[in-house]
């Protein structure tokens, strides 16, 4: 379904200089499988899921959703993909019902089908209670949940969720991880990437560790795990990013330094 | 293009915009209360609007003639001054010392006095005054001896003086009113003296002019809302196009939103143009509230003002019903325009708050340009249509004041102009949408030692494209400065130094010089490398053959705008000192030197930092551009912009200043040869007479001659296409970012 290959990104700035923010990465997704994009903030994963959300444009590689290249068919990508993220905001001067309702019909959705899928969500994501609440007017919770039904009014097959429960209460954090899983059960295609290990956990099939554009692990997280000899994932990714860190820094101590300086301090902008 | 996605998302936006109560109360609010509210406050403060009263100190007032008089009491005379204003002039004396100080001395009493607000003005008779008015008056009184030839000696009486303040209003005002009334006093002693001599006053004045007013009605009328009104709506427009703009794109950008329309399947084109509609509605929208407020109130505050004693009576009325048509239709591109160039801007931007930064910029760039039409004198012609903004609000104004005709003629040229204006404007706004560098710029600091840090050390062969902006820039800066410090050259050796001055030291030294610090290699940053005989001979033909076209071109620019006659003057003077010069010192000034100058900074220095932006259009045209802006004389900056275009071809084409550097010299050669030598054999060749037209001061080329040079460029230009150019590994390198995926090392990543 989702299939990237050396994958790479370089940003330059006045401020940063050239900062490597992905440097080829693989990857495949399947039908029915939550992916996990684990890193620190800096680490690539907004990068790469933008990438595949054909907001960005990669630097070289590859990244193809469900037969569609990123770069040559940006809009039949948009069309097969549902993209929620913490930086993904929903409009302040409109409703909920509106929003999703503006989405449903730019993916050229019929008034009818429109009308009964965004039924059929609200009910099932339990928003009927603020259809008509401005977006200005609604809490985080309510923001996140505006923001999924708009992901999937077009039933999209691929899924990308990018930190999608930072910011989010506990209640409403499960009530989002719950609806990740179900997705999933509809044989949803879905990437998912967080930074907080316990969700990773629960919900992904396969993971992949990132730091500072690279993959450091990939596969499932207990054959993983197990491998290196840890118990839990968190275990895994310290230790990953630790023998990261000081490979790189006896291989070339000053890139190493520098480029740590220029991730540190673009963290939450590549992220 | 999807047309339905445009219309989704011009609708959202239009919502989401009467939405907002900013929005609303910019585009709504303030101008149905602005104009009122203004109307009335100036209403009211002019009831209560009263005349200052002027404090004036008369020395040697005493020794004055008592007929006819001057002063009464401590008022002037009635009758020298209205009224009104004789009550408002109060006289008082000087303090008696005053009489024996000297002038400058005095001025500076006065002055302290009128700093410290005792006095407005000071007049001083001197002491001899009288008795030299009276002996005048006497020897007026005399008649001539009969049948003598001579005129009679008249003593000359001494001057008496007024001091002032002309920088404090106060003082200013006391003195003309003053003015006044010694003016009338010396009428009523010059009409006495002729009276003494029978002679009837109308002597000094035997007839008067009449005026007689052919304005046929309402034309007033129509001449002060062509100015006001064509004005008021292009402010409007801009600013009701830039609020919304700001808040569909920075506002955006800052609230997270844009992000999520991204990855809808609108296309980036479909959100520029339903934002763009978005925002010319509301910018047309604000024109058009504004100006129905406008001139309702104007309408009922004019006949108000009317009713106020004393102020002169302001009979303008509406404006006419076929003047708010004309307003309505060419509001469109107006709002269009500015749209689109708010849009583009607004998408710069990364918040709000650094969006509204940029609307003085620019409101500083068009208000000249909207300022310009309604200057006295200012007609919509050739010349005038061509300039954007100003040329549609020139349209507007003929059309308001009914000159159908003229408007017919200059209409297509101005539409021409704001059209182009709009589709350059809107190309903009979509490449910022594609910009990376622009939708996703969030930091506000700038690591300014980390940059240049960086930027030293990854520097590439050749500047980059800030950098080549930056040297663009400075070049132009430089020259601005040296410009108006340097004097006219008297002699020719005068001019070949200054011309040798700024052809090398301001233009080619700091070429190298920039070329060294902003890039690796001096020759790669100047394109210095030989690319073959061929691209280079093609360049020398091309000169050759668009001799003609670009003489033509340079007759057509100062046809449609002509030379002011101060930089005639300088022009001719300038060839006058080239007299003594000899051919091979002129070709070196004029042509050599210019060609190999010139093309080092801008064809070599900027145009390969240009170049990697990987857009021929946009390496070429601003190339041409500094190159235009540095010629100074705007005639010859258009002129030097068109053939900066061409030579720009051939740096893209051949990745070299050498064809550049022949094309330059040859072009500049030719037209030496043409102003300055062909003259002289033109009457002896019959074979020049037939390639020439014109007399010898103005000589062109035949109209075959120039269709011929026409079409030996198309030739020269399918051949120099074919033409095989050798590259360099390195130019092979550079070449690689011009496709788009190289990253200039001082700017943004164009990507995409």
């Amino acid at each position: 379904m989702i299939r990237v290959r050396q994958l790479s990104k370089i940003y330059t700035d006045w401020q940063h200089g050239d900062s490597i923010a992905l440097d080829a990465i693989s990857f495949d997704a399947k039908r029915g499988e939550i992916y996990g994009l684990l890193g620190t903030n800096g680490a690539g994963k907004t990068t790469a899921l933008r990438i595949l959300a054909t907001v960005l444009a990669p630097s070289s590689g590859s990244a193809t959703i469900d037969g569609c290249d990123v770069v040559q068919d940006p809009s039949l990508v948009r069309q097969k993909i549902g993209f929620v993220s913490s930086n993904t905001a929903i409009y302040d001067r409109m409703t909920a019902w509106e929003l999703v309702m503006y989405f449903g019909r730019l993916h050229g959705l019929d008034q009818d089908l429109l009308r009964d899928r965004m039924e059929k969500l609200f009910t099932r994501l339990d928003m009927n209670d603020f259809r008509d609440v401005l977006g200005a007017k609604m809490s985080s919770g309510m923001k996140q949940k505006t923001s999924i039904a708009r992901a999937l009014i077009h039933d999209p097959p691929v899924l990308i969720f990018d930190e999608a429960t930072v910011g989010l209460d506990v209640l409403v954090g499960r009530s989002l991880l719950d609806t990740v899983s179900a997705l999933r059960e509809q044989g949803k295609c879905v990437v998912f990437s967080t930074h907080i290990m316990r969700e990773a956990e629960r919900l992904c099939d396969q993971v992949a560790i990132l730091h500072r554009g690279r993959f450091l692990a990939e596969g499932k997280w207990r054959e993983l795990a197990e491998q290196h000899g840890y118990d839990d994932l968190e275990e895994l990714f310290f230790a990953l990013i630790r023998e990261d860190r000081s490979v790189r820094s006896v291989d070339s101590p000053r890139e190493s330094e520098t480029q740590e300086t220029t991730l540190s301090s673009t963290a939450g902008r590549l992220n | 293009m999807k047309w339905s996605n445009i219309r989704l998302i011009f609708w959202r936006e239009c919502r989401d915009q009467l939405r907002d109560r900013r929005t609303l109360f910019t585009i709504a609010v303030l101008p149905l209360l602005l104009y009122p509210l203004l109307a009335i406050s100036v209403f009211q403060v002019a009831q209560f609007r009263r005349d200052h009263p002027s404090r004036v100190w008369v020395i040697g007032a005493e020794l004055l003639p008592p007929h006819p008089s001057l002063l009464s009491g401590d008022r002037f005379r009635a009758g020298l001054v209205d009224d009104a204003t004789r009550q408002l002039i109060a006289l008082g004396s000087a303090p008696p010392n005053w009489r024996q100080l000297s002038h400058e001395s005095l001025g500076h009493r006065v002055q302290q006095e009128i700093r410290q607000g005792n006095v407005d003005a000071v007049v001083l008779f001197p002491h001899d005054f009288s008795d030299r008015l009276d002996q005048f008056n006497r020897q007026m009184a005399q008649r001539p001896p009969p049948n003598s030839t001579t005129l009679p000696h008249f003593s000359t009486v001494p001057e008496p003086t007024l001091f002032l303040n002309t920088a404090n209003d106060k003082s200013r005002l006391a003195a003309q009113r003053t003015q006044q009334a010694l003016q009338s006093w010396r009428e009523e002693i010059v009409r006495a003296g002729l009276h003494s001599r029978q002679i009837p006053v109308t002597a000094t004045r035997p007839f008067q002019v009449a005026h007689v007013d052919l304005a046929e009605a309402g034309r007033q009328q129509l001449a002060f809302w062509s100015r006001l009104l064509p004005f008021v709506v292009m402010i409007w427009a801009l600013t009701g196009a830039f609020y919304p703009a700001i808040d569909l794109c920075a506002g955006e950008k800052e609230r997270g939103t844009l992000e999520t329309l991204l990855t809808s399947p609108a296309d980036r084109r479909e959100i520029v143009c339903g934002k763009l509609l978005t925002v010319t509605t509301f910018s047309s929208a604000t024109a058009i509230l504004n100006l129905s407020s406008l001139v309702l109130t104007g309408s009922l505050f004019f006949g108000q003002m009317n009713l106020v004693e004393g102020a002169q009576p302001l009979r303008l009325g509406a404006p006419s019903f076929s003047a708010v048509i004309w307003l309505l239709l060419v509001l469109l591109p107006i709002s269009a325009l500015f749209s689109a160039l708010s849009l583009g801007i607004a998408a710069f931007a990364r918040s709000n708050k650094e969006g509204q930064y940029y609307l003085m910029p620019l409101l500083l760039i068009c208000l000249p340009l909207m300022i310009f039409p309604v200057l006295p004198a200012c007609e919509l012609d050739a010349g005038t249509s061509l300039i954007p903004i100003s040329g549609i609000l020139l349209l507007l104004r003929t059309l308001i004041e009914g000159d159908y005709l003229i408007a017919a003629r200059y209409c297509l040229p101005v539409l021409g102009v704001t059209g182009l204006g709009c589709w350059l404007a809107i190309h903009w706004a979509v490449h910022q949408f594609n910009q990376e560098s622009v939708l996703f710029r969030e930091s506000e600091r700038v690591g300014l030692r980390i940059g240049l840090k960086h930027w030293w050390r990854k520097r590439q062969d050749t500047p980059g494209v800030t950098g080549a902006l930056c040297c663009g820039l400075l070049l132009l800066f430089i020259r601005f400065i040296a410009g108006s410090q340097a004097t006219m050259p008297a002699t020719w050796k005068e001019f070949v130094t200054s011309q040798t001055l700024v052809q090398v030291g301001l233009l080619a030294v700091p070429a190298v010089l920039f070329a060294r610090l902003l890039g690796r290699r001096v020759r790669h940053g100047l394109l210095l490398r030989w690319p073959g005989y061929k691209p280079v001979l093609a360049g020398g033909l091309l000169a050759v053959c668009f001799h003609p076209i670009g003489m033509e071109l340079t007759q057509l620019i100062h046809n449609l705008y002509p030379l002011s006659d101060a930089i005639g003057n300088q022009l001719r003077e300038l060839e006058s000192i080239m007299g003594p010069a000899s051919l091979g010192t002129l070709l070196l000034t004029m042509a050599v030197l210019p060609a190999i100058c010139e093309e080092l900074a801008f064809r070599g220095l900027l145009f390969s930092g240009l170049r990697r932006s990987g857009s021929p259009g946009f390496t070429i045209l601003t190339s041409s551009l500094f190159f235009g802006a540095i010629h100074g004389v705007f005639q010859q900056s258009v002129s030097a912009f068109l053939v900066g275009t061409l030579l720009g071809g051939l740096a893209w084409r051949t990745s070299s200043i050498l064809p550049g550097i022949l094309f330059h010299f040859a072009y500049n050669g030719l037209s030496l040869l043409l102003g300055l030598v062909l003259p002289i054999y033109l009457p002896s060749q019959p074979v020049l007479q037939l390639a020439f037209n014109g007399t010898e001061d103005s000589l062109r080329y035949h109209p075959l001659v120039v269709i011929s040079g026409a079409l030996a460029c198309l030739a020269v230009g399918l051949w120099f296409r074919g033409i095989r150019v050798d590259t360099e590994p390195s130019q092979e390198a550079a070449g690689n970012c011009q496709d788009g995926s190289a990253t200039d090392s001082l700017g943004a990543t164009p990507v995409a």
